[in-house]
């Protein structure tokens, strides 16, 4: 354990020594946020009330925040991982002394740590400025183990995808499919509550709600309630992702080893 | 008329300079400091029609800089330049028709495609008609041995194999100069030889001339007339190869087997011994001051000679030691 | 015109390298496509719900969207180059094309075709098949729309790039700047009040490659045609000028690269 951590602060080093590239990568989510208020702005006016399906402006506004916090700064892996496949290089990899996907996944938590940071804190400002501070602070408390775990899942799920250049000529389609199935279904541009009930509860048990929605509800109505399930929902799809991803990985050493890379 | 004229190149290069760290980051983007580097003080030469030149200086020289004002790409600072009759970096379009380049680290052959393709691609940027483009493929195919490259994705050639290739393309438009900027790097001593052949034997048929640069002695030996040698971004030394050769090389080496044990304080009048063996010594001689046949006979008293082996210093270390008077006169200034 | 048949040739060889890689070509077409389908899907979610954005309906979202598609799709074909303009810049790679004789900026932009841009130009048209608006004239009109859009977006790209000859890797600018493009160019223009507009005119062109052209194709008016072949004129005549300043510093070697 104590390598990865050594990696992971590697990383981290390495990505302070050019802060100007990171903050300028996360400029992106200033007019992401801007937009998203104009749109729901005048949405809310249209619908004549001051809440849809439960949810303010403001809240609905801070919704946007996290989600957008969250999709920004996932780890990037599939591509990483598909290039380590392609050009040979994981077949070096495994003959170091440490596990290939515990490697990428504590050099990309720094790069999506660091990220979800200046995301958070650039489009948090710009929230705050259009509406007012979040509707409780205490959920940013319920918040942080869920970040956590929402990346994890979406380490697995995008290592999976990576994995697969082992079979398949060409991963970039699975990744932009993925990426969208979760903008939907995960509610990263509208809040899944506004959706059509048989939606919804299609959303509700797929792993995409428990990476994005599941984390940026709860900030905007904390409640203990909501973080256990919450908590459970991303539990469950981890042992099912990692366990899948584990399962892989295996797979792909021994075609690696059989065919010689 | 000269092929290339050369007269009083300069060119100054500003560096932004900046410390490392956090806090340089931050002074460099208030405050840049800027460091003057003169890459090419002041060059002047000639090229005939046909010529084979080579320029070779080390890293740093200005080779690669001058190289870029001859074909247009960088306006100098200062001085003039004629090549085929244009001034380079006001007609580089023009130029660009009649002039051939190899950038040894810029390839031109796209990638992913046989060679053939690239082929006929150039074919088109110069305005050949099909006809010509196939006729010429097929002459520079065999010149250069690589028709059975051809179809080949270029990615899968050796790096030998793709710069025979390169060469190739670049002569596809029959241009009257060719510049190559350091084409040996990286080839194995196969390789090499087999492109400086290619491009001795275009040069000869089809009048190319060629500059050439490159910090490889051994590409000037085998290809080149005429040298000139640039140091600090200045000509240091230019004259034929032959003559440098005769003019630099009054040391030979020599080494012998004896039948008998060699002493080990093995001595022979006017001559230094380098290295002692049981049977066989290593020896250097002056040939300005001790005659071959001098020599000769003095080896050969010295015992029953079994094999002798008589060989010129390399050109590299004639070059090494051109810099090094250059290098000891720039300090002295 | 010789300078048609140099493109040609290119766009020839670039298709040809694609096609190296059959599949992942394919991959990327079809991947595209079903990605810009399931990202729609939001937006019929969206006004499934909500009617629609101060009269902006779904019909009008189709048509955008389609634009915006077709036109991105169009400049990834055939001047794929535009999107590693900065990159070329940086690596000294501009050299290879200085040393040629045709135009510098055509030769770059035209050397490489982006595969998943034949699924977003693919699937632009078929947003407007869809939109509920199609007619055999709109299609001649969608057909111009999006080439004029394709130029203003080309144009906006090379624009940004060029600046790399000045400040070194703008990487990151130009991914913000391209993604702020396309977002503001398919979000409904009935969101923005005047000062945004003025912006989505004119610091980002965003009005010019999505709303504009749509209403174009909707119907026929000489005031949205002027507008747009204007604002392609002014954009494509901003960005030659631009690189060819920037080419100047780069030629006299003030600009980065620098190998002795």
């Amino acid at each position: 354990m104590k390598k990865y951590w050594a990696i992971f602060k590697l990383q981290l080093a390495n990505g302070l020594a050019y802060p100007g590239e990171f903050i300028g990568r996360s400029l992106l989510i200033l007019p992401f946020m801007w937009i998203f208020f104009q749109l729901w702005r005048v949405t809310f006016e249209a619908s004549g009330g001051a809440e849809i399906n439960g949810l303010t402006l403001r809240s609905t506004l801070w919704y946007l925040v996290i989600a957008e916090v969250i999709e920004l700064s996932r780890p990037r892996v599939a591509n990483t991982i598909s290039e380590a496949v392609k050009d040979g290089s994981i077949a070096y990899i495994l003959s170091k002394p440490y596990n290939f996907l515990w490697y990428h996944y504590s050099s990309s938590l720094a790069d999506t740590i660091f990220r979800a940071l200046l995301n958070l804190v650039l489009g948090g400002g710009v929230a705050w400025l259009l509406v007012g501070p979040p509707p409780s602070l205490w959920g940013l408390l319920a918040v942080l183990p869920l970040l956590m775990g929402a990346w994890a899942l979406n380490y697995c799920i995008a290592a999976l995808i990576g994995l697969l250049a082992f079979w398949v000529e060409d991963t970039s389609a699975f990744q932009w499919i993925y990426q969208k199935l979760a903008f939907i279904l995960g509610g990263l541009l509208i809040p899944l509550d506004f959706y059509p009930a048989w939606l919804r509860s299609i959303a509700d048990v797929l792993p995409f709600s428990a990476v994005t929605y599941a984390p940026a509800r709860l900030f905007v109505e904390p409640s203990l309630n909501g973080f256990l399930a919450a908590l459970g929902q991303q539990a469950l799809w981890l042992l099912v992702f990692a366990g899948g991803l584990g399962l892989l990985y295996r797979r792909s050493v021994t075609v690696l080893t059989v065919n010689g890379g | 008329m000269a092929a290339i004229t050369v007269r009083e190149l300069r060119k100054t290069f500003q560096t932004k300079h900046k410390a490392a760290g956090l806090r340089g980051s931050f002074r460099s983007l208030f405050r840049p400091q800027y460091a003057t580097v003169e890459a090419v003080r002041g060059i002047s030469f000639e090229m005939e029609p046909g010529e084979l030149l080579g320029f070779i200086g080390p890293n740093g020289a200005g080779k690669s800089t001058t190289i870029k004002m001859l074909t247009g790409i960088l306006h100098p600072t200062a001085g003039e330049a004629d090549v085929l009759g244009y001034c380079p970096w006001r007609e580089r379009q023009k130029l660009a028709h009649h002039i051939g380049t190899v950038f040894g680290q810029r390839p031109q052959l796209w990638y992913h495609l046989p060679a053939m393709d690239t082929f006929t691609l150039f074919g088109k940027i110069y305005d050949l008609d099909d006809a010509e483009t196939r006729r010429r493929i097929a002459f520079l195919a065999e010149a250069f041995e690589i028709q059975d490259l051809l179809d080949t994705p270029v990615r899968k050639l050796s790096l030998g194999q793709r710069m025979r290739c390169e060469v190739a393309a670049s002569l596809l438009h029959r241009p009257r100069l060719l510049l190559l900027d350091e084409p040996s790097i990286g080839l194995d001593v196969v390789a090499k030889q087999h492109i400086r052949d290619a491009i001795r034997t275009m040069s000869r048929e089809e009048g190319v001339g060629v500059l050439l640069t490159s910090h490889d002695a051994g590409d000037l030996e085998a290809l080149c007339h005429r040298v000139i040698i640039v140091h600090h971004g200045q000509i240091v030394y230019q004259d034929k190869v032959s003559n440098l050769k005769r003019k630099f090389l009054t040391r030979k080496t020599v080494e012998v087997r004896y039948a008998e044990e060699v002493a080990k304080d093995f001595h022979l009048e006017g001559m230094q011994t380098l290295k002692t063996g049981r049977y066989g010594v290593k020896l250097e001689f002056d040939t300005q001051r001790t005659p071959a046949d001098a020599v000769l006979a003095r080896l050969s008293a010295a015992g029953t000679l079994v094999d002798i082996t008589i060989s010129d210093p390399p050109l590299e270390e004639v070059i090494a030691r051109i810099y090094e008077s250059a290098a000891s006169e720039v300090d002295g200034q | 015109m010789s300078h048609l048949k140099f493109l040609l040739a290119v766009w020839k060889a670039n298709l040809q390298s694609a096609m190296e890689y059959r599949v992942s070509f394919l991959a990327q077409m079809f991947g595209m496509i079903a990605n810009n389908a399931i990202y729609f899907l939001i937006w019929v979610i969206f006004f499934d719900r909500f009617k629609d954005v101060r009269g902006w309906g779904l019909g009008d979202m189709y048509i955008t969207f389609g634009i915006a598609a077709s036109a991105v799709g169009l400049v990834s074909i055939l001047f794929g180059n535009t999107f590693s303009l900065g990159d070329i810049i940086t690596r000294g790679r501009l050299d290879y094309y200085l040393s040629l004789p045709r135009p510098v900026l055509l030769h770059t932009i035209s050397s490489r075709m982006i595969s998943s841009g034949m699924g977003d130009f693919i699937y632009g048209f078929l947003s407007y098949a869809v939109s509920g608006s199609f007619s055999w004239d709109g299609l001649l009109r969608f057909v111009l729309a999006v080439m004029l859009a394709a130029v203003v977006f080309g144009a906006f790209l090379i624009l940004v790039q060029s600046l790399t000859f000045w400040i070194g890797s703008t990487n990151n600018l130009v991914q913000l700047a391209t993604n702020a493009m396309v977002t503001f160019a398919i979000y409904p223009i009935t969101l923005f009040d005047r000062m945004a507009k003025l912006i989505l005119f004119t610091v980002i062109p965003a009005a010019l490659i999505g709303t504009v052209p749509a209403e174009f194709t909707r119907q026929f008016t000489w005031q949205t045609l002027a507008l747009l072949l204007g604002g392609a004129a002014v954009f494509l005549a901003l960005a030659i000028v631009v690189f060819q300043l920037g080419l100047r510093r780069y030629e006299s070697g003030s600009a980065i690269q620098i190998e002795v």
